[in-house]
């Protein structure tokens, strides 16, 4: 009987001698990917239509504005007013681009690939949060400075509203980040992406749906002060409410919110507890 | 009609924790009854709001939506529908089958509650709670119907219900009145305003049209996926 002989060829495989670039530059690799994603860029035909439609819209306000500005002479929309008025088209968009962040990872279990790079966990979250913030904040940036363009050039009779422009941008940051951790910690829970769709959008219609009905019905039993409260029920509305509290600009629902550190300590309680949520279920997930 | 794929689909739709996601919104809705009952909101005004925003407004589009697509949708997301298609039972049977199963959960999920929070609030006054469950259960089964044709025809089924149900619906709803001619939310309140005598509750939409509309609807999106089904196409997704 013979010694099986065996030879290894040497193929050609060669080493990677180039420099290893460090945790914090495949983080934000991520973070950029996950941001053009949101906007279907590198995905294809179809995954562009409804980022691409929800972008326009979100610009309608400002055509509109600057045309308005440019031939009637005044300015129709405060730029505070944005978000709350645009909701809707907000929370189609959240509900659409979140669950693409997240959910395909979770459904074909590819995230110990990604960990077993440099990338953490957290860092893996938090390049999600980002994107999905910076995608959000954009979608109010943009259009609010374009308005703000728009009337620096149309010369109106009033002073420009430069405070408001600026607190309306800080105002779509606290709004970004809020719906963004809602959002993510929602559509993380299915590595579906139907259901993940399903339960963002069920959260924003129910808690609209809930703080108008307890606003109405509070407000006719004579309960101001509790019908203040629980229209913060809304996110929109209690983002509204930080703002002007904050900044000290005209409340966007017509009756005032409550004053105070109320509101601005339960949105940080709401994106603490739902970013706790999203790093405990990826640690999880990053587990099994 | 297929007992066998009623049964599967009934298992994936309320096996392991997913019934949770069809129960928790009618549990929202009971609970805020019982609460505004509590503050002593009780009276027939808020009853019907009540209705017409959360019970009809909110809640059934969302069932709809979650039960209409949720039977179809995550099998042709997954390609195991093809195991279901390649076995020999008539296509538009297996459209009619799923059909059936999605309008009874929402009826389940949504008309029944719809009637025990309009019950615990106001008792049987004015026929508000008979009303608005009669209503939501028309309603219920022609949403079932349409979001199964929506599940059927796209990919993104979800996304295109969520933009019907929110801003067509919802927001251009609000301000233009032709558009609610076109809502079936709308029809459903029609419904329920023939069985209430409450004076709170006013229809927009004539009976002589919601009451055809949602046959004609429900049939044609029936019989549509079951065509539909026949010739379906498997593409990949990204």
């Amino acid at each position: 009987m013979t010694q099986p002989t065996g030879v290894i060829h040497d193929i050609g495989y060669r080493h990677y001698d180039g420099v290893r670039l460090s945790r914090g530059y495949a983080a934000t690799a991520l973070a950029l990917h996950s941001l053009r994603g949101a906007f279907g860029l590198g995905r294809p035909a179809r995954s562009k239509i409804i980022p691409f439609l929800v972008a326009a819209t979100m610009l309608l306000p400002a055509v509109v504005s600057i045309a308005v500005m440019a031939l009637l002479k005044q300015q129709p929309l405060p730029y505070t007013g944005l978000a709350v008025t645009m909701q809707a088209v907000l929370a189609v968009f959240l509900a659409a681009q979140s669950p693409y962040l997240v959910a395909p990872d979770l459904r074909f279990r590819v995230l110990p690939l990604y960990l077993s790079r440099p990338v953490t966990v957290l860092d893996y979250v938090g390049a999600k949060f980002v994107a999905l913030t910076v995608a959000l904040f954009l979608l109010m940036a943009v259009p609010l400075t374009l308005i703000y363009i728009g009337e620096l050039l149309v010369e109106l009779e009033t002073p420009v509203h430069h405070g408001d422009y600026l607190a309306a941008m800080g105002g779509s940051l606290i709004f970004a980040v809020l719906l963004a951790s809602i959002g993510l910690a929602l559509a993380s829970f299915t590595p579906r992406r139907g259901l993940g769709v399903a339960s963002v959008i069920a959260f924003y219609m129910f808690t609209l749906a809930a703080s108008a009905v307890f606003f109405g019905v509070l407000l006719s039993e004579g309960l101001d002060n509790a019908a203040k409260w629980s229209i913060l029920i809304n996110p929109f509305f209690l983002v509204d409410a930080v703002q002007v509290n904050l900044f000290g600009t005209d409340p966007s629902n017509g009756e005032g919110y409550p004053p105070g550190f109320g509101p601005a300590a339960i949105a940080l309680a709401v994106i603490a507890l739902a970013l706790s949520a999203l790093f405990l279920r990826y640690r999880k997930a990053a587990a099994s | 009609m297929n007992s066998v794929v009623a049964s599967i689909t009934y298992r994936a739709m309320l096996g392991r924790k997913r019934i949770w996601l069809l129960a928790a919104l009618p549990l929202a809705l009971i609970a805020i009854a019982v609460l505004l009952r509590l503050i002593g909101g009780g009276d027939e005004n808020t009853a019907v709001r009540l209705m017409e925003k959360f019970a009809i407004g909110t809640i059934l589009p969302l069932l709809g939506l979650i039960a209409g697509t949720g039977v179809i949708s995550p099998e042709i997301e997954d390609g195991t529908i093809i195991h279901l298609l390649s076995k020999p039972i008539p296509r538009p049977s297996i459209a009619l089958t799923k059909f059936a199963v999605a309008a009874s959960l929402i009826v389940a999920f949504s008309a029944v509650p719809t009637f025990l929070a309009a019950y615990l609030l106001i008792g049987t006054e004015a026929g508000v709670a008979a009303g608005f469950a009669f209503g939501a259960l028309f309603a219920g089964i022609a949403y079932a119907a349409v979001f199964l044709l929506v599940g059927v025809l796209t990919k993104h089924a979800v996304v295109v219900g969520v933009i019907y149900a929110l801003v067509w619906e919802g927001a251009i709803g609000g301000y233009v009145p032709g558009a609610r001619k076109l809502s079936i939310q709308q029809w459903g309140q029609t419904l329920a305003d023939q069985v209430s005598s409450s004076p709170f509750l006013k229809a927009d939409v004539a009976l002589s049209f919601a009451a055809p509309a949602i046959v004609i609807v429900t049939v044609v999106a029936v019989l549509w996926a079951g065509q539909r089904l026949r010739g379906l196409s498997l593409t990949g997704d990204e």
